[in-house]
């Protein structure tokens, strides 16, 4: 590091793409890059993107990283030969799970399938009880054994799990320890360390996928580490979380699991960042890309966050007990495939293209049209422009392949059955959103804007706007690169949880500050390990809580005054409040119980200023406008739509639509009606015309 | 401590016919839209519409589920999904449905018919709720009410949003076995529950004094009727969005897609009579007593009859149900289209179904209900077992076919008050397939989307200590395909309790197909205070455990498909390294002796873990 190293990058590596995003805060400059993801060697892709933007690495002071690399091992089952040591009598829970057959009618349904075969599941003796007490001693020799077998077999990584360990991990750590001790360059995690919840088949779960993935992050984020320190980088090496928050590199190197999402949760972390910037209370972040569309809530300010996942999709995937970002998904994107069925019913994916062959117009081998090709014929893309000219669009093909499949067997005109496709995919990107806030009791009515990001978000954000009845779509700057956006925005962070049985009438509030001290001592720890000499730190509070007699129990934040005073009505309330809120009712006569405790330890950095960008007139300047292009329209059929460039338009230029707003990676549909303000951030602010 | 003793001759005895052999009328009244279409062209529908008004009828159930599950108050709804929304056309035809449990894919649509029935179009009015838990109307237990509110367009009912969900206790009888309805709880008609908007409070009261915890009831049943409002509102927007005309042309249009993709997988069925039969173990009355389970397929052409004449009479135990229907028609999705969404009426105009009344599965007043679940199951693999030699590739062996609850509760030593946990549902083996082994521990067929609890949970709440739960090696039928395992788990009692079962097909163990074999059935037993374990020869059991003994559960595994000597040898190979299978299984099943160096090579804890 130089000196007068001043730059943070942010390097978000994606299925498709690896963008950099650097920010110079004594300059106040921006700077992005977009390259294809070098799955070979996903450091090149780093280092390229880093050029593309003109940064190096010597001018930074910090490298802030998100990666599929962790997913990616966990879903294409690319990780370690890893084994498993459990209490005895349970070493088939990760195999049994939870028994359920979500695809009720289909006799070929199959469970998820396990990271780790019944044959190195490992059972020895040890029991504890429910709160915490040895009811069986651990039997260290059984241990020793099992070890001397794993060495025999050759194992790389070792996943501990005894019953009831959040209450106490003497067991667990007793194991641990022995075993680094004993398999030196075996990667050993037990469960205590990543999670002190209850459910053991979701912490089995989350410790056999730590383990599982463990060696290859490990070893992948070692070399670009190394890579950085060749490269004179002397700066902070931070990694993003699920959560969007940040950890430092060494524990993201043994708490993998942690950065299973980081991605998705980065683009929403942006999204709360302009909330601030722009004085939104409440919005949807919306991710659309070429497989899936993604929805995220922002609420009062916050981006909301569950406390589990299925990776790998509800019906086969597998259980992390690890905070994450709330977001839904549906599979539809850019390339979900139109079809016709047998019966004459036409339908919009489930199938992609994906990339590769990608729809009709790349030109690539794709056959089956796609959301993309539509969007092609009816005017939306410019086949000329597509990521800034890079790839030519082959429009005659789309329209062929449209005519053909759908067209014709339907008997519609191209466009109709093109604008069709638009409307069934939006329709259901709508119900992505509807998942994330209806499904938590809130009302979707009562988020009044859509940030629209992602390869395809722009172009469709409109059409799901109306669907939705949202009055308001905001396209951020660099929507292409908004995840690498975001993570310049994002706070270093620990999310720390605790299973706590107890009763809120029998607790004291002593004992619970106590509990919760505990867990933040650990937070705070890390966040001095870091050493990122922050100086805000901001602890914030939750209790996972039920009435007593139910089973489901649900996370409700709470605000640190009423420790301060001591005050358990005012937990009792906030409860209450929340479940009247989430579930129609709440009963402030009814008992209340504790079931886990969660507490957020968030080390405040130091932001980079958004800069403003220049002003301009409410009429954009005549170098905006590259020309006019005719697009088709729902309930208006073809009209003349004027063409802007993004980077040449100013704050304050108003455009009514129908607009096409083209970018680098993406173009901005405004429909007849909508009018569209760049605001003096950049962004791009759409009132959505009313019906 | 008392169990059922076991008689001897179990030799099944020929059922006699029941009584009233009424033909039922074939499920499906409608004439056939598709054969229609062959004639004249179809009505022209946008099918970018049709597909629109799809998208939003598969919504909208979805929402209403969305709505009770985080609404009700209990678990058996929530976790377990005992419940069923749907939306229904003006005649009370499927228009989608939310599940919930695969089994109550007919119940409500009867349901609704007979609500139009009773009062009649003129009759029913807008801000009318109609509601009613008649056994012998939805088919099952009394616990499931039903509420349906009508959807008005313009002056006309266009659509019925109904909501029926398991409520916890609806009075009768807490333990033990039933022998009639009236012993089983509330028994309400069809009533208005809400006139016009206002809502009938004596009639609130009546339910709310019959139930045992009245305020969770109440809970319940507002969140129903919020699932209600919530598909309402949904059809109302439908409507006012594409219009009535549009949206009944559409839905019309997806009933004959679904239709017409169910006749082509019909047609794919070569024509012919297809009769199986199988037993349940007993009713739980006449311990010992098999039960005959028959039914006869005819396939001809695009239509499939499942004739359910010969099944056994309702028996006087609470294993009966109306289910009959429900089962040919899950079985039948199962077989054509098990993912086609929404779940409507046109799936199953190819359909027909043949059941008098009075029989185990077409109960009469006032045959006892309570355990309605159980039998059907069993009539569902036994539709597979009938058409096997018609069609190899698409059916599966038998499964364990039973939930493996047990009813437990006692005084808890904490509080010295009464805790009552519903433990169990444990999971159990599925049939191999003509290319594919049996699922592992899954939830059997009744329930879909259903959840076990966890041990930690378990543990925490009631004075009960988990021992282990396990996969039982050697418990799913041997074959060229092997059926999936069984579990097995045992849970200690830490202070006094009662302990209840009512599960089925110990004896009579789930079969094998094409040569395979029968595996391992569902298992009830007991761990005394010496350590020494005994395992009851029925599956009902009612008993009391002192501290320090082990209640065990074990479920069946799922029967084999294909012989035994068409196994690869590296599959048993496999089996054995995982524990599936035990060493003696490998050479008595399937006659393969390992070599020393296959021996040495097998992990230390293979079979016993």
């Amino acid at each position: 590091m130089t000196p007068q190293a001043r730059t943070r990058i942010a390097a978000d590596i994606g299925g498709t793409f690896t963008d950099v995003a650097a920010f110079d805060e004594k300059r106040g400059v921006l700077m992005l890059g977009k390259t294809l993801t070098t799955h070979h060697r996903l450091i090149s892709g780093i280092l390229d993107g880093m050029r593309k933007a003109g940064v190096t690495i010597e001018e930074a002071n910090l490298f802030l990283h998100g990666s599929t690399i962790a997913i990616n091992t966990m879903l294409e089952r690319t990780g370690a030969k890893a084994a498993l040591i459990t209490t005895r009598g349970f070493r088939d829970i990760y195999e049994i799970g939870r028994i359920n057959r979500p695809d009720s009618f289909n006799l070929r349904h199959r469970k998820h399938a396990p990271l780790i075969e019944r044959d190195l599941r490992f059972e020895v003796t040890e029991r504890l009880k429910a709160d915490g007490s040895v009811y069986q001693e651990l039997e260290m020799g059984e241990v020793e054994a099992i070890a001397a077998e794993l060495e025999r077999l050759k194992i790389e990584a070792v996943a501990v799990l005894f019953l009831h360990s959040y209450r106490n991990p003497a067991h667990e750590h007793k194991v641990r320890d022995y075993l680094r001790k004993r398999l030196p360059g075996v990667f050993i995690s037990a469960s205590c360390d990543l999670v002190q919840e209850y459910r053991e088949y979701e912490r089995t779960s989350t410790v056999v996928a730590n383990a599982y993935i463990g060696p290859r992050v490990d070893n992948y984020l070692g070399e670009i580490e190394q890579e950085m320190k060749s490269g004179k980088f002397g700066g902070k090496f931070l990694v993003v979380q699920s959560t969007g928050g940040l950890y430092a590199l060494n524990e993201a190197r043994q708490d993998c699991v942690r950065m299973m999402e980081s991605g998705p949760a980065a683009g929403v972390i942006g999204t709360q960042a302009l909330c601030h910037v722009l004085g939104i209370d409440n919005a949807i972040a919306f991710d659309m890309g070429g497989t899936t569309a993604k929805a995220g809530v922002v609420r009062e300010g916050t981006a909301l966050v569950t406390g589990s996942v299925m990776i790998g999709g509800y019906l086969t995937g597998l259980p992390l007990l690890t905070p994450m970002i709330d977001i839904h998904e549906v599979g539809t994107g850019g390339g979900s495939i139109a079809s016709v069925s047998v019966s004459g019913a036409l339908r919009v994916g489930p199938q992609s293209a994906g990339a590769s062959p990608g729809p009709v117009c790349y030109g690539l081998g794709g056959a089956e049209p796609t959301v993309t090709d539509a969007n092609l014929v009816l005017g939306r893309l410019d086949p000329k422009r597509f990521l800034g000219g890079e790839m030519l669009l082959d429009k005659a093909a789309a329209t062929a392949a449209l005519k053909e499949k759908i067209a014709d067997p339907l008997g519609l005109s191209v466009t109709d059955a093109a604008l069709g496709i638009l409307r069934i995919a939006s329709a259901s990107m709508s119900h992505a959103v509807k998942g994330v806030t209806t499904d938590r009791g809130l009302d979707p009515g009562a988020f009044p804007t859509l940030f629209a990001y992602g390869g395809a978000g722009p172009l469709h954000a409109s059409m799901v706007a109306r669907e939705l009845r949202i009055p308001q779509v905001i396209v951020p700057r660099a929507p292409g690169h908004f995840s690498a956006f975001g993570m310049l925005l994002s706070d270093f962070r620990r999310d720390l949880v605790r299973s706590q049985f107890i009763g809120l009438n029998a607790v004291e509030m002593g004992q619970l500050e106590t509990w919760f001290a505990e867990l933040e001592q650990q937070g705070l720890a890390a966040l001095t390990d870091a050493d990122l000499g922050t100086r805000k730190i901001v602890i914030g509070r939750a209790l996972d809580m039920r009435y007593v007699g139910q089973e489901h129990a649900v996370t409700v934040d709470m605000p640190l005054s009423a420790f301060k005073r001591g005050d358990k009505k005012a937990l009792k309330r906030a409860f209450d409040t929340l479940h009247e809120e989430r579930y129609g009712r709440g009963s402030p006569n009814e008992q209340a119980e504790i079931v886990s405790i969660r507490s957020t330890v968030t080390g405040v950095m130091k932001k980079p200023k958004l800069e403003k960008i220049a002003k301009g007139t409410a009429k954009p300047r005549k170098e905006a406008l590259t020309g006019t292009r005719k697009v088709y329209f729902e309930g208006k059929g073809w009209a003349q739509a004027a063409v802007y460039q993004r980077d040449a338009l100013l704050a304050g230029n108003v455009i009514a639509g129908p607009a096409l707003i083209e970018e680098h990676a993406t173009t901005t549909v405004l429909q007849p009606g909508d009018t569209l303000k760049v605001e003096p951030y950049g962004n791009l602010q759409i009132a959505i015309a009313k019906k | 401590m008392a169990t059922h003793p076991v008689k001897k001759s179990a030799a099944p005895a020929k059922a006699a016919k029941p009584k009233s052999a009424a033909l039922r009328k074939p499920a499906t009244a409608r004439p056939s839209r598709a054969t229609d279409t062959k004639k004249k062209a179809r009505p022209k529908v946008d099918p970018v519409a049709v597909e629109l008004v799809r998208n939003s009828l598969v919504a909208a159930t979805e929402e209403m589920k969305s709505v009770l599950m985080r609404t009700s108050y209990n678990m058996i709804i929530y976790e377990a999904l005992d419940f069923t929304v749907g939306l229904f056309d003006a005649q009370g035809q499927t228009m989608s449905i939310g599940l919930g449990l695969p089994m109550f894919i007919r119940g409500m649509s009867d349901v609704v018919k007979a609500k139009l029935e009773h009062w009649g179009e003129k009759d029913i009015h807008p801000g009318d709720i109609l509601l009613t838990n008649d056994s012998y109307l939805t088919g099952a237990h009394l616990n499931h009410l039903t509420f349906s509110m009508p959807v008005f367009h313009k002056g006309k009912i266009v659509a019925f949003s109904t909501c029926m969900a398991h409520w916890q206790d609806i009075g009768g009888i807490l333990n033990g076995f039933t022998t009639d309805i009236y012993s089983e709880g509330l028994q309400i008609p069809l009533v208005k529950y809400h006139v016009r908007g206002k809502l009938n409070t004596e009639l609130r009261d009546l339910i709310l004094m019959n139930v045992r915890r009245p305020d969770r009831a109440e809970g319940d049943l507002e969140a129903q009727l919020s699932a209600c409002r919530m598909g309402v509102k949904h059809v109302e927007e439908l409507m006012t969005r594409h219009g009535a005309e549009t949206v009944t042309a559409a839905m019309d249009e997806i009933m004959n897609h679904s239709e017409a993709e169910a006749r082509a997988k019909v047609r794919l069925i070569p024509d012919g009579v297809y009769e199986a039969e199988s037993w349940m173990d007993d009713d739980a009355i006449d311990i010992g007593e098999p039960v005959p389970i028959r039914v006869k397929v005819t396939v001809k052409g695009d239509e499939m009859t499942v004739d359910l004449s010969s099944m056994s009479p309702q028996v006087k135990g609470f294993f009966n149900s109306c289910a009959g229907v429900a089962c040919a028609q899950v079985a039948f999705k199962c077989l054509t289209l098990p993912r086609d969404n929404p779940i409507n009426d046109g799936n199953f105009r190819p359909l027909k179904v043949i059941i008098p009344q009075g029989t185990v599965v077409s109960a009469t007043r006032p045959a006892p209900m309570r355990v309605w679940m159980t039998y059907p199951m069993t009539v569902v693999d036994t539709i597979f077992k009938a058409l096997a030699p018609a069609i190899p590739d698409l059916v599966i062996a038998g499964h364990h076919a039973d939930l493996l609850t047990a009813n437990v509760n006692g005084i808890h030593p904490a509080d010295g008050k009464l805790f009552m946990y519903l433990g169990g549902l444990i999971g159990g083996g599925w049939g191999a397939k003509s290319d594919e082994d049996g699922v592992n521990v899954t939830v059997c067929m009744n329930d879909g989307d259903t959840h076990n609890g966890p041990s930690e949970q378990v543990e925490n709440k009631f004075p009960l200590l988990v021992k282990h739960y396990t996969m039982r090696t050697d418990s799913g039928g041997a074959g060229q395909f092997r059926g999936g395992l069984g579990a097995e788990t045992e849970l200690l009692a830490l202070s006094r309790v009662n302990f209840l079962t009512r599960s089925d097909r110990v004896v009579n163990t789930p079969w094998g197909l094409n040569g395979g074999q029968s595996a391992m059935g569902n298992q009830i037993g007991l761990r005394k205070k010496d350590g020494t374990r005994s395992f009851f020869p029925n599956g009902k059991v009612n008993l009391r455990l002192d501290t320090g003994e082990s209640y065990i559960l074990r479920s069946g595994g799922g029967g084999g498909f294909g012989e035994v000597k068409k196994r690869k040898r590296e599959s048993v190979l496999r089996d054995l390294r995982l524990g599936y299978i035990s060493r003696q299984a490998a050479e008595r099943d399937y006659g393969i002796i390992l070599s020393a160096a296959e021996l040495a090579a097998l992990p230390a804890q293979g079979a016993e873990g």
